[in-house]
């Protein structure tokens, strides 16, 4: 591995590759390939971690979020070294002629080499649009120059579940949103199916009607101790429940038959025996997850979109700014593991 | 407590859909089975629809619950477009699937019916509230409204709608007595005529492209925009329908309806919010204000055709005087072409060419707005160097946005060529787009009509079509004029030659 990039230089490669694309492409069309970015993407990966998954979500990506992906490969090394190399994802459209091309630069660091990157990144990201940086590998965000990388980017997005336990990580974020930095944790990501379930019931007013009389909440999860999805829902639905007026009281449930860290059951109840009774279930396997939703006698089934990195980054990527829903949230949720933590 | 929703994160979750019955009148036709619950499955599907949901299907046939299950089963396992069918979803919806037979000439079939839905409603907690979609023969529609209102459901706990297909009558009076027999059981807010071109995302994208963006406005008036081309093309014929095509023709399928609202929407004002009647009174305001042809501007503004037989692709296509039900010597126009003119401020002196035919070319909808030339040849006057700018918004088959200027054509001198920036939403944006009927039956049931035409604006568009059918009538054609599988009669060119404009070819 070199030991240094410089910028320019891979800014001029840039410029050659679409210069090459274009020579490429059929002489007879009146234009070659259309360059499409609507941000910068920067990803940050292990080495050991196989790019070409990372590549393949860029590149499902691509078509709704056309981005400059820059992909940084870190490996664990005292010694400072970094190199890159550029290359494009390009697509056709279906029943059209011309191909869509987005930029696509790898650089590969060592740990050291980290505070030698915001330089280098900063000139990379394309002018006037914004600039997410995805981290992907939790051991780097307690590194020297992490918080300055981080700064480049108008939203950072984590995995709190990747971390140790829930308490320190869901501080520290707070503390991260507290300071103004726009944050987007998957942990949260992922219960937008559940939330969105939740929601949906009491669209209907009758249901609404006796929010205000929800006395108990029970969140059922695989493992011993909640994850910070655990956490955040609960955190997410007492809040709702203050709001209506309702004084709910939190039980965990753990033990469910779901892997550790997943959610298997969220319940809303209220005191009186012919009241509501709420129960949203997921059933299924790795490969498909339905939900069942029980209000009282009514049942139904829907089922739950696969989750993976693809839709969930692809949901973060829609909301640019800050998401004052999740902030709140947080704070509760980080409250609530400091508090059980102790 | 307050009312509102706390769960509710719109920055995330799609838009609320408040618990409801659909009934369906005509629940065993065409359009149910095609359009309509392929629709309802799919907002099931993404979960946008209300636990407390029903569909209740009406029509002649006796049939039970079970066996209208079944048939929607394949039904819409045949019709989804662009998605997957889910046996276990489907499962969960069927149980929100109910019918019942009944003639809707009789009134014992509309207290059963109320009787029905009021079950259902205790069923299903469908919160009183509901959605009549009258997908029955247009005559049957005033018919169908006075038994509601009759029965006593079109009032009650919750809200009730009714939603109506084209046509909205065969001309102005018609189209008149239409909404008064509406308007005895429902108030016009309640009427939703549906018009699934309005549902389309890149007719929607018209409005966002207009008026999100600061750039497009200054431009969007007489002086930079030479003339507007509005096209609707088919390839096919009348495909089995000649007996209905028959009494309507292009002009009434396509133009008074479909096209005007898009040319509303390509010309109407900015509304200061995107409230649905906001929206709507700008729309039906351009409408109001497009010149009404006299008697005797008529055949130079517009012109009617009619395709007859020819070899395409080597097999050997009907003309339309040849279809099945067709009479032999029908004057119907398959194919009509008019130039209109807004008498505002903004659009003074620019013409707005309108055509839909059947048999043409190709399948595509599109509008063209050409922008005047550059007022100086400052690289010469080859003739392509000359090429005005244009910008093509296509509405189907692919949906997306077109901006064609010249550039340098690369090497020695300053030759210039026409370019191509193309936004596409397939493309660009990787999400299934929904279907027409998806986007309106949702609106429907969220009780948005932005995209539903109002009375109003089917009494505008009568206006300004009505003179043109009146002369047409009058008038024995030379048809067929133009072959199948060709852009229209040769009087269409001459139409827009006489202001030294050309169709586009799409």
């Amino acid at each position: 591995m070199s030991t240094t990039i410089q910028p320019e230089t891979i800014l001029r490669e840039l410029a050659d590759l679409w210069i090459s694309l274009g020579k490429e492409s059929d002489p007879n069309q009146a234009s070659g390939v259309l360059r499409a970015c609507a941000m910068t993407l920067i990803t940050l990966v292990e080495e050991s971690e196989d790019t070409s998954d990372v590549w393949s979500v860029m590149a499902a990506l691509m078509p709704e979020h056309p981005s400059r992906a820059i992909v940084i490969r870190f490996r664990p090394s005292a010694e400072r070294a970094l190199s890159s190399r550029v290359f494009s994802q390009c697509w056709m459209p279906f029943g059209q002629r011309r191909q869509i091309c987005c930029e696509q630069i790898e650089i590969t660091a060592s740990d050291a080499s980290l505070p030698d990157l915001p330089p280098v990144i900063l000139p990379l990201a394309v002018a006037d649009l914004p600039v997410v940086l995805w981290c992907r590998a939790a051991r780097l965000f307690g590194l020297k120059g992490f918080q300055q990388l981080a700064a480049i980017a108008n939203k950072v997005v984590l995995h709190s579940g990747a971390f140790g336990g829930p308490a320190d990580i869901l501080g520290r974020l707070d503390e991260l949103t507290r300071s103004g930095r726009i944050l987007a944790d998957v942990a949260w990501t992922r219960l937008t199916r559940w939330r969105e379930l939740i929601a949906q019931i009491f669209e209907n007013r009758s249901y609404l009607a006796q929010l205000g009389a929800v006395r108990r909440v029970r969140i059922g999860f695989g493992g011993a101790t909640p994850s910070s999805s655990a956490y955040y829902l609960a955190a997410w639905v007492l809040d709702c429940l203050d709001s209506a007026g309702a004084n709910a009281s939190l039980i965990w449930g753990p033990g469910e038959k779901v892997p550790e860290g997943e959610l298997a059951r969220v319940e809303l109840t209220t005191s009186d025996s012919g009241g509501l009774q709420v129960a949203i279930t997921v059933t299924g396997d790795a490969e498909r997850v339905c939900a069942d939703v029980r209000v009282n006698v009514l049942v139904s089934r829907t089922v739950f979109a696969p989750d993976n990195d693809y839709t969930l980054l692809r949901q973060e990527l829609s909301i640019p700014g800050r998401d004052p829903v999740f902030e709140k949230a947080l704070g509760r949720a980080a409250r609530m593991a400091a508090t059980e933590k102790s | 407590m307050s009312l509102e929703n706390p769960f509710q994160d719109p920055l995330r979750f799609e838009r609320r859909i408040p618990e409801c019955a659909v009934v369906i009148f005509g629940a065993n036709g065409d359009l149910t089975k095609r359009k309509l619950l392929p629709a309802l499955y799919r907002l099931a599907y993404e979960r946008r629809l209300s636990s407390g949901f029903a569909v209740l299907g009406i029509s002649r046939t006796p049939m039970s619950d079970e066996q209208f299950r079944e048939k929607m089963c394949s039904s819409v396992a045949k019709f989804l477009e662009d998605s997957p069918f889910d046996q276990e979803v489907w499962t969960g919806f069927a149980r929100s699937l109910y019918y019942m037979p009944g003639d809707i000439s009789d009134p014992q079939a509309f207290l059963n019916l109320a009787a029905r839905v009021k079950q259902i409603d205790a069923e299903r907690q469908t919160g009183g509230n509901v959605l009549f979609y009258l997908s029955t023969q247009p005559s049957q529609y005033a018919e169908t409204a006075r038994g509601i209102g009759e029965a006593g459901m079109a009032d009650g706990k919750g809200w009730r709608r009714i939603v109506i297909e084209k046509p909205f009558g065969h001309d102005l009076a018609s189209a008149r007595a239409l909404s008064e027999e509406l308007h005895k059981v429902f108030h016009e807010s309640d009427v939703y005529r549906i018009d699934h071109y309005l549902g389309k995302e890149t007719v929607q994208n018209i409005l966002a492209f207009r008026f999100g963006n600061g750039i497009f406005e200054p431009l969007w008036n007489r002086r930079y925009v030479n003339n507007v081309q509005i096209t609707a093309a088919e390839s096919i014929g009348v495909e089995g329908r000649g007996a209905y095509y028959q009494e309507a023709g292009a002009l009434r399928d396509m133009i008074q309806n479909h096209l005007l609202q898009v040319m509303a929407t390509i010309a109407m004002e900015p509304s200061a919010t995107f409230q649905p009647d906001a929206v709507r009174d700008e729309r039906a305001k351009l409408l109001r204000t497009i010149r009404i042809l006299k008697p005797s501007e008529v055949l130079d503004h517009s012109v009617p055709g009619q395709y007859g037989p020819a070899r395409i692709g080597g097999a050997d296509v009907p003309g339309f005087r040849q279809e099945p039900g067709v009479d032999p010597q029908s004057q119907t126009n398959t194919y009509a072409a008019a130039t209109f003119f807004v008498d505002n401020w903004r659009w003074a002196g620019v013409p707005f060419y309108i055509r839909s035919g059947k048999r043409l070319p190709k399948r595509v909808t599109e509008i063209a707005i050409q922008f005047n030339s550059a007022p100086h040849a400052v690289f010469g006057e080859n003739a392509e160097e000359a090429t005005p700018n244009l910008l093509i918004l296509r509405i189907q088959p692919e949906e997306g946005i077109s901006l064609r200027f010249l550039s340098k054509r690369p090497g020695a001198g300053m030759k210039l060529r026409p370019v191509s920036m193309d936004f596409n939403y397939g493309s660009s944006f990787g999400e299934r787009s929904p279907t027409a009927y998806e986007t309106l039956l949702l609106d429907a049931m969220i009780g948005d009509a932005t995209l539903y035409t109002r009375q109003d604006m089917v009494e505008a568009s009568w206006s300004v079509v009505e003179p043109i059918l009146d002369v047409w009538q009058e008038q024995k054609f030379d048809f067929p004029n133009y072959a199948a599988g060709t852009w229209g009669p040769k009087e269409a060119d001459e139409m827009l030659a006489r202001r030294g404009h050309a169709w586009r070819r799409p």
